[in-house]
């Protein structure tokens, strides 16, 4: 019998977990107490994605404005290159028709003029926004994932990973989240160095070490030394993709098919973060841009195709995958085939329950509607879509947790779930935010 | 996904480490540490009770913070400069801060025995023989292969260690990805005569040495900036990222809402002042002919008049007239944030977070923003910021405030444990250790955003960093050269009276860390070393490779435990 603590991580049964190493988990866990078994995937496209050369307009009076503002960069609507038809109004850049037929099977929704709505151009202050959930302040300790984690009522009883962030640095969306896994690649996620006769002798060491006190040190040493275990235990040396999924060569592909791996392993995840760089295109754009739509788009239908399956094996109904980035881009491209910083951008989330379609106010590109006359407007809060997720899919009504000050939620429609009243309740100065690693406190960081 | 070489969970699983994880499941603190139970008082969430913070003496924090951790012999030269901390302290910086009086022979000796060809080769010959002549890739950045050994080489064997780590500041404040197409060929002179030759010196100086040098201008596009095409990349992040620093922007709203001085300088920027620098910074390119074929030109910085912008400009409320002369628009605007008050204590706080900790008081910033803004004009500006702040009272009275990165960790373990160590493109060696360097995230020059590497240590205590940093210490203390010795060899370094497990354990936290362990940490130590027997009883290291192999493990131990990284 199992004794189980919600969210601890490797909180789980001792015998069990040691014994299910390399099988599915679920099969125990999960029919105890099921819980909410949603994965939701953060991808962030750092750096500003261009969402005007990923979706433009292709009719209209919009159309004419984008080609004057787009001399050289635009995506042209006939011809070898043309765009991909998405609706009657906007079209899909050729490089992501992968997304095309997301889209079409209704598995891929677009919010369109999506971001912060704070006037704010720099890269890593928008970043922070978006990330720790609290647009206007940086200063914030904790990610608005971290505080998801924190605030779920809805999560199941045993989490063995809840929380993976791919890459070589944990995301700020799960800052100050001790049990998230932060990996790049399983495969060398490892303690298999040093003198092999004490390696273990050295491990149980090297725990009673970072058991002996609490200070941020010790905290993370010792879920440190419980990821190498889950990874060790859980995780094996190769990966099969299935349904024929393709996934894009390089780090991002990899990255995609490491959170793949981890779905089907039945370790509980949660939540991943995930990023793809490269798209602060103020030069040459017409370069850079399609090779990066082409790896974007492949990998998400890979991961889609990858995690397709029937009855208890089809993940997509599981999976929330919401792709955002830090603002989009000026409308107006400069004179080196670029374009610089500017203000509202697309979402797009995919998902077996995703709804499909556009969704959100589309602004208009006409001169007196654009933010200060330089950049598509935001009329839609990125929180609201993270909030609809946060709602429908995950059973976490928390808002005033995750996003402290944001109180005007509706749903747009991007996933289908079961609403639920928003929770306003909480933020700055509850208990959430004193977690003892605040900006500031260098006193709560003593150890050694 | 190629994977390989990863231990299994072991046969016996109740002795393993891994089961012991699994029985902390049942331990109600480890639930608490971990978050288990959700929305708790901070109290509730404390696993052990935090152990009081012990500050250790001066020239451990010295040669900690401002130097990659002392090598065998550093603290007790700290200790003969004076009669007491006060006198050290002063005496070890003033010395520091004049690199080149310090006889540092046998670094340069290593350097010279480690076969680089890029170093000493002026930008106009690296442009030549590694963008022009269009070698193959590992020939085209060699220059920064080579820079980023010697920049290892020298962490763990310069006995300049402030103005390494200033180095280092440096290179993250002025951040380019140097793995690219026209950066990497160009490195040595980056590293060289832009950063190296500033690092102590004047601020205004180095940031035009940037603003003109050929990587930054194509790494963030002002090679390209003109009248007819301005490119705001750079102008931006001059102001975001080298001097003001976001904490002095106030976002894409009207100037009118920024404060000003009684002259009317505004205290921060907008984006009206990013789209006026550009302007101002129009006509800073690269020399070529035809402008758009790199490879035609020499590499060298060209300011084309014809491409500059002439109309008068408003720059944080300083209006530039029209029709300046050459560069004058683009010397004003350095001028102008190289003086500002928001620089100064943008800067001198970051110089604080590095040397210091993650969070310096706000007396401690004002102080050396003070120094920073006093002494705008002095040659050796940086020297008296960085002065200041080592000689405060905050840097020696603070500790365990800070973590090491991954770099300062490797390296540090190599100054710890006198490692003879070789960073020689192409030895087998230096290549595992380049692979297991990659993989801890912190690879130099390896940011590719143009903000550096994060100076917070909550950025280093993720799980990837931790374990990928422990698992290349561990390799260092088990990397034999090629005679069979290890090239890290704590046998070789330990008295030969020293051989029980009690002073074996003694000995080594002593040179490692120059101060004492908690009793309860070094019987970890201790018993790592004694396996049961009696700490007290001599181990016949001499005769038993096996014991020598744990003798290794015990000084990882060590390299491995919370104290070892604080800094």
């Amino acid at each position: 019998m199992c004794e189980i603590s919600r969210r601890g991580f490797m909180v789980g049964c001792s015998a069990a977990i040691a014994g299910l190493a390399g099988s599915r988990f679920n099969t125990l866990a999960f029919a105890q107490s099921p819980g909410n078994q949603e994965v939701l995937l953060v991808l962030f496209l750092r750096g500003g994605m261009d969402g005007l050369t990923l979706m433009p307009p292709v009719a209209g009076p919009d159309r004419g404005y984008y080609e004057t503002a787009r001399a050289e960069l635009q995506v042209p609507v006939t011809g070898p290159n043309a765009a991909l038809q998405l609706s009657s109004q906007f079209g899909l850049h050729p490089a992501a028709a992968p997304l095309q037929e997301l889209y079409q099977d209704n598995k891929l929704s677009i919010v369109q003029a999506a971001g912060t709505g704070e006037a704010n151009r720099s890269h890593f202050e928008s970043m922070e926004f978006m990330e720790l959930g609290t647009p206007g302040v940086r200063t914030t300790p904790t990610g608005w994932l971290t505080r998801h984690l924190q605030s779920s009522a809805a999560l199941p009883e045993t989490m063995i990973m809840p929380s993976l962030a791919m890459g070589g640095l944990q995301q700020t969306s799960l800052r100050g989240d001790r049990q998230t896994v932060n990996l790049a690649d399983p495969g060398i996620f490892a303690l298999n160095t040093g003198p092999w006769r004490w390696r273990d002798a050295q491990r149980t060491s090297l725990r009673n070490l970072y058991e002996a006190d609490s200070s941020l040190l010790h905290i993370t040493g010792l879920q440190a030394l419980d990821a190498v275990d889950v990874i060790d235990l859980f995780v094996s040396d190769t990966y099969t993709p299935a349904n024929g999924a393709t996934y894009p060569s390089g780090e991002f592909g990899e990255h995609l098919q490491v959170i793949a791996q981890m779905i089907k392993l039945e370790l509980g995840l949660h939540v991943a973060t995930l990023d793809l760089g490269g798209w602060d295109t103020h030069a040459n754009q017409d370069y850079w841009l399609p090779s990066l739509l082409t790896e974007l788009s492949q990998g998400m239908h890979a991961l889609y195709t990858d995690l397709n399956g029937s009855g208890v094996s089809d993940f997509t109904q599981r999976l929330t995958v919401v792709v955002q980035s830090e603002f989009g881009r000026r409308f107006v491209e400069n004179a080196d085939d670029g374009t610089d910083h500017g203000h509202g951008n697309m979402m797009m989330v995919m998902s077996g329950n995703a709804s499909g379609g556009l969704h959100g106010n589309w602004p208009g590109l006409a001169a007196g509607q654009l933010f200060e006359g330089d950049d598509l407007a935001v009329t839609t809060d990125y929180r609201r879509v993270l909030s609809e997720i946060l709602i429908r899919r995950l059973g976490n009504n928390k808002l005033g947790v995750v996003f402290p000050g944001y109180t005007d939620y509706s749903p747009l429609g991007v996933v289908a779930g079961t609403d639920l009243p928003p929770d306003y309740k909480g933020g700055p100065g509850s208990t959430i935010f004193s977690d003892g690693f605040e900006s500031g406190d260098t006193t709560a960081w003593g150890g050694g | 996904m190629a994977r390989s070489g990863r231990r299994r969970a072991t046969a016996d699983p109740g002795n393993s480490p891994i089961s012991r994880s699994i029985r902390r499941a049942f331990d109600d603190a480890a639930m608490r540490r971990s978050g288990g139970a959700g929305l708790e008082t901070p109290a509730s969430r404390q696993g052990p009770s935090r152990a009081p913070v012990v500050v250790p003496p001066v020239s451990v924090i010295a040669l900690s913070r401002a130097a990659y951790g002392p090598r065998p012999g550093d603290v007790a030269a700290f200790d003969a400069l004076g009669a007491d901390d006060d006198q050290r302290l002063q005496a070890w910086v003033d010395q520091q801060l004049a690199p080149g009086s310090i006889d540092d022979s046998a670094a340069e000796a290593r350097i010279a025995a480690s076969g680089y060809t890029t170093l000493g080769k002026s930008l106009a010959q690296l442009w030549a023989d590694h963008v022009v002549a269009d070698p193959e890739w590992s020939e085209r950045i060699r220059p920064a292969t080579e820079t980023t050994l010697a920049t290892f080489l020298r962490a763990a064997y310069s006995k300049r260690q402030l103005f390494e780590v200033m180095v280092d500041f440096w290179h993250n404040h002025f951040s380019i990805y140097g793995w690219e197409f026209y950066e990497a060929p160009t490195w040595v002179y980056y590293d060289r005569d832009v950063i190296r030759a500033n690092a102590l010196g004047n601020f205004r100086t180095m940031l035009e040495a940037v603003a003109k040098s050929t990587p930054m201008l194509v790494y963030l596009d002002n090679w390209l900036n003109s009248a007819d095409g301005p490119n705001e990349n750079y102008a931006r992040e001059l102001m975001e990222l080298h001097t003001l620093g976001d904490e002095n922007y106030y976002g894409a709203v009207p100037r009118n809402q920024v404060p000003t001085d009684a002259q009317g300088l505004q205290a921060g920027f907008v984006d009206e002042d990013v789209f006026a620098v550009t302007r101002c910074l129009t006509g800073w390119s690269i020399n070529a002919d035809p402008w758009w074929d790199l490879e035609s030109g020499n590499a060298a910085f060209l300011y084309r008049s014809d491409w500059h912008e002439n109309g008068a400009k408003n720059v944080l409320g300083v209006q530039l007239p029209a029709n300046q002369p050459a560069e004058k628009d683009g010397q004003d605007v350095l001028d102008i944030l190289a003086t500002h008050p928001g620089t100064a204590s943008f800067v001198a706080r970051k110089i604080c977070r590095r040397l210091i900790g993650d969070f310096p008081s706000a007396s401690i910033v004002a102080t050396a923003a003070q120094v920073f803004l006093d002494q705008s004009t002095a040659p050796d500006q940086i020297a008296q910021v960085v002065r200041t702040v080592l000689l405060s009272s905050e840097f020696r009275t603070t500790w365990a405030v800070k973590v090491k990165r991954p770099f300062d960790t490797a390296v540090s373990v190599l100054r710890a444990g006198d490692a003879d160590f070789p960073f020689i493109d192409d030895d087998p060696d230096t290549n595992t250790f380049d692979w297991l360097f990659y993989n801890t995230g912190h690879y130099p020059f390896g940011w590719h955003p143009p903000n550096g590497y994060p100076d917070f240590s909550e950025a280093w205590v993720s799980s990837g960093a931790r374990v990928l940093s422990w698992k290349l210490t561990n390799w260092l203390i088990d990397v034999e050269d090629p005679s069979g010795n290890y090239r890290l060899d704590a046998f070789a370094q330990t008295p030969v009276e020293v051989r029980s497990a009690n002073a074996l354990a003694d000995f080594w936290i002593d040179r490692v860390l120059a101060r004492a362990m908690s009793s309860a940490d070094r019987q970890q130590v201790v018993d790592l070393m004694a396996q049961g027997v009696n700490a007290d009883f001599d181990l016949p290291l001499d005769t038993d490779s096996e014991l020598r192999d744990r003798l290794q493990t015990m000084v990882g131990l060590i390299f491995l435990s919370p104290d070892f990284l604080w800094r």
